[in-house]
Formats: structure tokens, C-alpha cells, sequence
């Protein structure tokens, strides 16, 4: 029976890693998150390494979302939404009282499920951002700009019409636009909330691509509840169940010998 | 096993059946009174609004006649040799208006903005009820107050403030020249302002519920600090919809009648001078009925009526238009 599920389970693309040579760009500690009165994560405790894409699977509700909109503080928004425990982007604890989350934000980005450009050009769109936190010149605006959507593979098809609106853009191409405007503002951290759900076969598999292209300079988070797409891009993959984490491993590890027996049902399609 | 149950209810017997159809037939009848009573009351709208232009236009048509479209150029208002234009009473009328705008528009911005983003769930409620009543108050309680406090409390504070404060700057001394009265346009403006901003903060505070939650976090996302999202991202995003609040909004400072008439002054003259009194259309008619004694005058007070009624039915109609332009893409 083991045998027949770890061969159902999908394939596994990335090699694995000898994991004490790696950094740890986030480190979660004992990280508890509340709605209200209702605990939706019960301590959670993992790493995020540098460089490294760490995909986040799991039934829906299971706090996966959650866990990445503590990452940002993106929670601060709303009133009643409280974290404790810590979380340590290098070493800094960014729960702590006096951290901006806006300059937090600028270096942790995050891309939605939905694609969501700006009620602005598709050029506005990415310049936006680079100025809230820099003062540059036009031309190396320009750059910038250019260099963002080189970058998502987006700018062949949309060098000529810079200065259309970014709601005229295709749905995957709106995405793109989106990693590309969270890329233009140099983050380290970047944060996907199920980026393709929204979209068709290619447009995904374009991203996927970027995914894998753009973790040579950023570490980066993937909810997902496409399994293979988590097997295909991920080096690391955490399994969350309910609101603790369950299993934590590398992704190669993680598909082929699962330690936790809901992890193995879950990946073999018997739950979720 | 439940198809079965049904079937086996299902064969009626005939004196049942016939029975039934009597009840049914009974029932048309009186829906069809029922159709004919509803459609009847929507018409009366139709038939009140178009009695009510026609109204006008008849009553309106002797001055029309003797004054043509001079009525809309001249700035007398002579009851004593029957000459009447509609300059000084339209000047005054958008002066309000704008003043009002220009003072409540922002201000209701930032309350719909602090209620939709930024407040604390507690404090919600109240400022919301609070905006509403504000909306309540009668127009004529306006007006006292505006007399009887409002108007004596600037004539002592913010009027003699602003002639030190723009006395030797070259057009603004214009603007704000003359003896402080208390009344004027410019307290008219102000009260209209009061008027107006429950009414703008709400179809502000609306517009703004429809910006999704994860495009403001987008912007979030980048770096943006409250007012970065406010400026860039919610106001682009609901700007049609923010201006049909604004036109709502003027259309009502513009047919404001009672409390500009309290304190407005009503003179007929067109002063460069915002601490100066004037007179509005709405308020010129109020206060002038009564002593309209030649068929003329009143004529031209109809006339006058009209105008504002073309006035704020374009702004209406424009406010609907675009408030209309929010709903269709809320879907």
C-alpha cells in the first residue's frame, strides 16, 4: 500500500538540497494568529530559506493564506486580526511594536489570487511603486520599468502600448503585470496567494516558469492547491492541516516518502 | 420513492377541479384592479412632474415675452419700473454652491475615507447614525441657527480674520473686502456646506465599499501608506461614482431654499466681496412672493423658478448618470 501511494503521488522536479548550507530568510516561531476569538493558526514553527521556493499545501481553511498575510502584516489592515509568537525576517522580529509595516511591505511583496493592477497605465502600474521609495530620473524610471516586465516575459507584448490601461491586459497577462510591478520595487521576499487560479493552462505554466527564474534573487512563498504545481516549483514544502503545520520537508522528500499519514492521503487525492 | 408519493396525491376529481377555476378566475379580477391601481399611481408621477413644467412655463411666459433671453443678461431687479433680469440671483445662487462644494466636498471624502478604511468597528456606528441625522435636520433650523449663531459667531471670529489676513494681497483683498455682517454669501455658503456634507459623505462612503479589498491590499503590498491608497488607487478607481455624489450634492446646495434665505441678506446686487450679501435664486422667490404685486413680477419670479428648475434637473440628471455608471460595473 505505501508503494501504490508514493507512485501516485505527482512528480517531483527540483533536485534536493543539503539544507545546512542554506540560509534562513524567515524564520516563524511559535507564530499563533487570531480572528477575533478564533485561533486559526495553533504555533506554527518553519523556515524560509534564501533563495529557495517553499510551496504551502492543504486543504481549504487550513490557515496557508493566513500564515502568508502574517508574513507581510497584511492583517494589520483589519481591525480584530492579532499574531503572536515571532517572525523573523533576518533576524528581525516584525511583530514586534515600531516596525513599519509599510517599509515591510516594500521588501516583502505579495501577489494575489486575483490579478489586480492598478486603476492606471500598465507603465503607471509599475512606476508607482518604484517611486513611493525612490527618487529617480525619468530615463532610469524607464529602465526600470522595462527591465520589471523583461523580467515576466511581458514586455515584448506590451512595449507598444505602455500607456494603455492595465485592465485592458488579458487575465495572465494582468498577473504578470502584477509580479512584475512587486518585482520592480527590488523586495527580497516574494509572497504568491494561489497566483494561477485564476488562470488558463499556458498563462500558468508561463509563471511557473517565472517562479523558477525569479528564485535565483528572491526567496519565495506559494499557497497552492495545485499539488503538482507545488511538486513542479517548489524546493520546499510545508503541509498544513486545520491550523498547524503537519509536515515540513523538502518537496522531493515530501512526494516521495511522507513521515505523516495525512500528508500521504492528501497528496494521493484521499482528502481535501 | 418521494416520485411516487407525488403521483399518488396527483389524479384530481372534476368538481374540485371546476371549483378551482372559479377561485382562479375571481382572483384575475382582482389582479387585474390590483395592476391597474399600481400603473395608475406610477403615472401620477409623470403627470405631476410634467403639470409642474408646464406650470412654469405658462406662468413663466409673460416675462419671457416682455424680457426674451435679456432676462438671463441683465442685472436689474427694479420691481418699481418692472425691470427684471436673473443675473444677480444666478451669480449668488453658484457662489453658494461652489462655496459649499468647495468646503464640504473634502471634508466628506475624508469622513467616508476614515469610515471605510480606517475606523475602529466601535466607532462606526455612531459616526454613521451621527451623519445621518445630520441629513434629518429640517432646512428652517438651519436657518435660525445659521441668524442667531452661526452668522453673529463669524462676524466676530473668521470674517474680520480673513479681511486682516487678505487686506493687501491683490485679488483676495477684492474677494474679501467690506464690513464683517455676519450674513453674506459667504455664511450662506457655509451653512450649505453643513447641508450637504451628510449627503456627500454617503454616496462617498458607498462608492467607496465597492473598491475590493485585495486591490487596496495590492497597494498595500508595494509600500503604500493610507494615503497613497487613497490617492491613487480607491479615488481613480471610484471617481465617477465620487463625482455623482458631488453633483447630488450640488443640486442640493443649488435649490437650498430656507436656510440661505436666513442668512444670505437678499439683496439684488452682484458684489466682488463674498462677506457682502446677495441673493439666490430660491431665496429671491421666497421672499418676494408675497409682495409681488404686478402680473409681471410674478412672472418673472416663475421665470426665475424655471431656471433653477433647468438647473439642478441637468445636475440631477448628470449625477444620475454617473452614480448609474458605479452600479452597472458592480454588476
Amino acid at each position: 500500500m505505501n508503494t501504490n501511494t508514493t507512485l501516485s503521488a505527482p512528480d517531483v522536479a527540483q533536485p534536493s538540497v543539503d539544507v545546512s548550507r542554506l540560509d534562513v530568510k524567515i524564520g516563524v516561531r511559535d507564530l499563533k494568529f487570531y480572528y477575533g476569538d478564533a485561533l486559526a493558526l495553533k504555533g506554527i514553527n518553519l523556515s524560509l530559506y534564501r533563495n529557495m521556493v517553499t510551496a504551502f499545501i492543504g486543504p481549504s481553511g487550513c490557515g496557508k493564506s493566513t500564515l502568508l498575510r502574517v508574513l507581510n502584516r497584511m492583517y494589520d489592515l483589519y481591525p480584530g486580526q492579532r499574531a503572536t509568537g515571532e517572525v523573523l525576517v533576518d533576524g528581525q522580529n516584525i511583530l514586534a511594536a515600531g516596525q513599519d509595516p509599510n517599509l515591510l511591505r516594500s521588501r516583502v511583496g505579495m501577489v494575489f489570487q486575483k490579478p489586480t493592477p492598478f486603476p492606471m497605465s500598465i507603465y503607471e502600474n509599475i512606476a508607482f511603486g518604484i517611486r513611493l521609495y525612490e527618487r529617480l530620473s525619468r530615463a532610469e524610471i524607464d529602465a526600470r520599468v522595462e527591465s520589471a516586465l523583461r523580467r515576466v516575459a511581458l514586455w515584448e507584448e506590451v512595449k507598444d502600448k505602455l500607456h494603455n490601461n492595465g485592465l485592458s491586459l488579458s487575465g495572465g497577462q494582468q498577473q504578470r503585470l502584477c509580479i512584475a510591478r512587486t518585482v520592480a520595487v527590488q523586495p527580497q521576499v516574494i509572497l504568491l496567494d494561489e497566483p494561477c487560479s485564476a488562470l488558463d493552462p499556458i498563462s500558468t505554466a508561463k509563471i511557473e516558469e517565472l517562479i523558477d527564474e525569479l528564485k535565483s534573487d528572491y526567496t519565495i512563498a506559494i499557497v497552492t492547491h495545485n499539488l503538482q504545481q507545488a511538486a513542479r516549483c517548489s524546493d520546499f514544502t510545508a503541509f498544513m492541516y486545520l491550523g498547524d503545520l503537519v509536515e515540513f520537508d523538502q518537496t522531493h522528500t515530501m512526494f516521495t516518502l511522507p513521515r505523516d499519514r495525512r500528508t500521504q492521503d492528501y497528496i494521493t487525492g484521499r482528502f481535501g | 420513492m418521494t416520485d411516487t408519493a407525488i403521483r399518488a396525491e396527483a389524479p384530481p376529481n372534476v368538481a374540485a377541479a371546476s371549483s378551482r377555476e372559479a377561485i382562479l378566475r375571481r382572483m384575475r379580477g382582482s389582479d387585474a384592479i390590483f395592476h391597474f391601481v399600481t400603473r395608475l399611481a406610477a403615472i401620477t408621477v409623470l403627470v405631476v412632474l410634467g403639470g409642474g413644467i408646464a406650470a412654469l412655463v405658462f406662468g413663466a411666459w409673460p416675462a419671457m415675452q416682455t424680457f426674451g433671453f435679456g432676462f438671463l443678461t441683465s442685472g436689474s431687479w427694479n420691481p418699481v419700473t418692472e425691470q427684471f433680469g436673473a443675473v444677480a440671483p444666478m451669480y449668488g445662487t453658484i457662489v453658494t454652491a461652489v462655496i459649499a462644494m468647495v468646503v464640504a466636498v473634502p471634508i466628506s471624502l475624508m469622513i467616508a475615507l476614515f469610515l471605510t478604511d480606517l475606523c475602529p468597528m466601535w466607532l462606526r456606528r455612531p459616526i454613521g447614525i451621527a451623519i445621518e441625522l445630520l441629513a434629518g435636520i429640517p432646512s428652517i433650523i438651519y436657518g435660525i441657527w445659521g441668524l442667531f449663531v452661526f452668522a453673529p459667531f463669524l462676524q466676530t471670529t473668521l470674517q474680520p480674520a480673513l479681511i486682516d489676513l487678505f487686506g493687501n494681497v491683490p485679488v483676495l483683498s477684492n474677494l474679501f473686502a467690506g464690513p464683517p455682517y455676519g450674513i453674506g454669501v459667504l455664511t450662506a455658503g457655509l451653512i450649505l456646506a453643513i447641508m450637504v456634507l451628510p449627503l456627500v459623505t454617503s454616496i462617498s462612503r458607498d462608492v467607496f465599499d465597492t473598491v475590493p479589498p485585495v486591490l487596496k491590499e495590492a497597494a498595500y503590498g508595494v509600500g503604500c501608506t493610507t494615503w497613497e491608497v487613497f490617492r491613487y488607487v480607491v479615488l481613480p478607481y471610484t471617481r465617477v461614482g465620487v463625482v455623482g455624489g458631488f453633483m447630488l450634492g450640488l443640486g442640493r446646495a443649488l435649490g437650498e431654499t430656507m436656510a440661505v434665505t436666513f442668512v444670505i441678506g437678499n439683496a439684488h446686487r452682484i458684489s466682488a466681496s463674498v462677506l457682502a450679501p446677495g441673493t439666490t435664486i430660491s431665496a429671491t422667490i421666497a421672499n418676494e412672493f408675497t409682495e409681488a404685486v404686478g402680473d409681471l413680477y410674478t412672472s418673472s419670479l416663475i421665470l426665475l423658478a424655471l431656471i433653477l428648475f433647468v438647473i439642478t434637473f441637468i445636475v440631477l440628471a448628470i449625477s444620475r448618470w454617473l452614480l448609474s455608471r458605479v452600479e452597472r460595473r458592480i454588476g
